[in-house]
């Protein structure tokens, strides 16, 4: 059988990762191989233009139209597409509908996948060791911890992303925010009801 | 045993730590970790899945002690290291890979980040198994082809019964792709395993686990 192991070079650079870091990027500009206006728009886009709104504008518009739901969850990459929401980390994407009798919540056991173009990057306990061990094999005690209690009427359906699919939690629509535009409901929209360790609910602090 | 970054059903008594509902940044080493890992994914010497090995590769005492980022950062100079490009935590004399190296540009962000890298082929191998049918995973969850090498059938669902629930069509194949072996395109399915069938104790037994396998994971019920 083949071989093929790492050698493990990161011991030989310093242990603190704030010195490391730095002593690998002096290397990297030394040969030329990093420009500092790529990684500064990288880090512009992620920490500035990609969040949990694109997801949010999606459950909005698909909680006010039926047509655009339908697509949504059809034809989900040529409906992001469209909307310029797909890309790295979210080429390939599968939308989950919260129903009556279905609650849906997204992990990713192996390493932490997660839907960025809609999402943004994940949070740190979605990175956690106890969140990728804990819930497939207890969500509704992981859940508990976010304060989320489900009725036992409702089967929860876990969904561990280990191939390059990534997943998004159409949450069910509040029964109390019915009266409100597409716009009004983007405010409604939590990110942890995208991932399923939430609820929508009404918007605070405005 | 199962690999250190092969977590999932794994016995962790910890809470979730809810107040880390943090995505930015904890500290400017962790944002510079964070684009330079993006841009030099760029750099055509390796791919997603080479760098997920990796990560996995690391001392598994270190896989988990490390942070989040700090996976990175050790997962990215071991790539560099056998591309090469660094030795003894210093710049290498050899230039070979340096040459192939493609810089990412500020003007082609943008457009990479929104290109990404979809897996998605063509079917050359048609699929073997139907919605609805019931499939039994491979008992054993090693990578066939490289000793220890990388795989992402999860430890949890080996040997174990589920149901086809969707095919997605065609995918590069992680386990041949993260060794340069070839993307191998194989059928990719989501199979859904009820919770009875996965834990001795479970919460309540209508919850189901969904995990998405490649074909070459799977096998006719019997």
């Amino acid at each position: 059988m083949k071989k093929d192991n790492f050698k493990q070079f990161y011991k030989e650079f310093p242990s603190n990762p704030d010195a490391r870091v730095k002593a690998l990027k002096s290397i990297l500009e030394k040969e030329g191989l990093i420009d500092q206006k790529a990684l500064d728009e990288i880090l512009d886009t992620y920490q500035n233009k990609v969040g949990p709104l694109n997801g949010a504008k999606i459950v909005a518009k698909a909680w006010t139209n039926k047509k655009f739901k339908e697509d949504l969850i059809n034809n989900t990459d040529q409906v992001l597409k469209d909307m310029d929401l797909n890309g790295r980390q979210g080429e390939h994407v599968v939308v989950v509908e919260n129903t009556e009798t279905v609650h849906n919540l997204i992990v990713c056991t192996l390493c932490s996948c997660y839907p960025w173009p809609l999402l943004g990057l994940p949070p740190s306990w979605y990175k956690s060791d106890a969140y990728r061990s804990r819930a497939v094999r207890e969500p509704r005690a992981v859940l508990s911890d976010f304060n989320v209690k489900l009725p036992i009427s409702k089967k929860v359906k876990v969904w561990d992303s280990t191939s390059e699919i990534r997943y998004l939690v159409l949450p069910q629509q509040p029964p109390d925010s019915k009266e409100f535009s597409e716009n009004e409901l983007v405010s409604w929209v939590t990110r942890d009801s995208m991932i399923g360790t939430g609820f929508p609910k009404p918007p605070t602090g405005e | 045993m199962s690999k250190a970054h092969d977590m999932g059903g794994r016995i962790d008594s910890r809470r979730i730590d809810i107040t880390s509902n943090d995505v930015k940044f904890k500290a400017d080493w962790e944002k510079e970790v964070f684009a330079i890992t993006l841009a030099l994914g760029f750099s055509s010497l390796w791919n997603l899945d080479r760098s997920r090995y990796a990560r996995e590769s690391l001392e598994p005492k270190d896989y988990l002690q490390f942070g989040y980022f700090e996976k990175w950062l050790a997962g990215l100079i071991n790539l560099l290291g056998e591309n090469g490009i660094i030795k003894g935590g210093t710049e290498s004399e050899d230039n070979s890979k340096k040459r192939s190296f493609r810089v990412l540009e500020a003007k082609n962000v943008k457009k990479l980040l929104n290109m990404g890298g979809p897996t998605k082929r063509e079917s050359t191998t048609g699929k073997k198994f139907n919605l609805g049918e019931t499939v039994s995973v491979r008992g054993n969850n090693s990578n066939t082809k490289v000793d220890k090498g990388h795989t992402r059938l999860p430890d949890y669902v080996k040997g174990r019964t589920g149901k086809v629930i969707a095919y997605h069509g065609s995918h590069v194949f992680p386990d041949t792709n993260a060794h340069f072996l070839g993307e191998n395109p194989e059928a990719l399915y989501s199979v859904e395993f009820k919770v009875q069938d996965l834990w001795d104790k479970y919460e309540y037994f209508e919850d189901t686990v969904v995990v998405d396998l490649w074909e070459s994971y799977l096998e006719k019920f019997k």
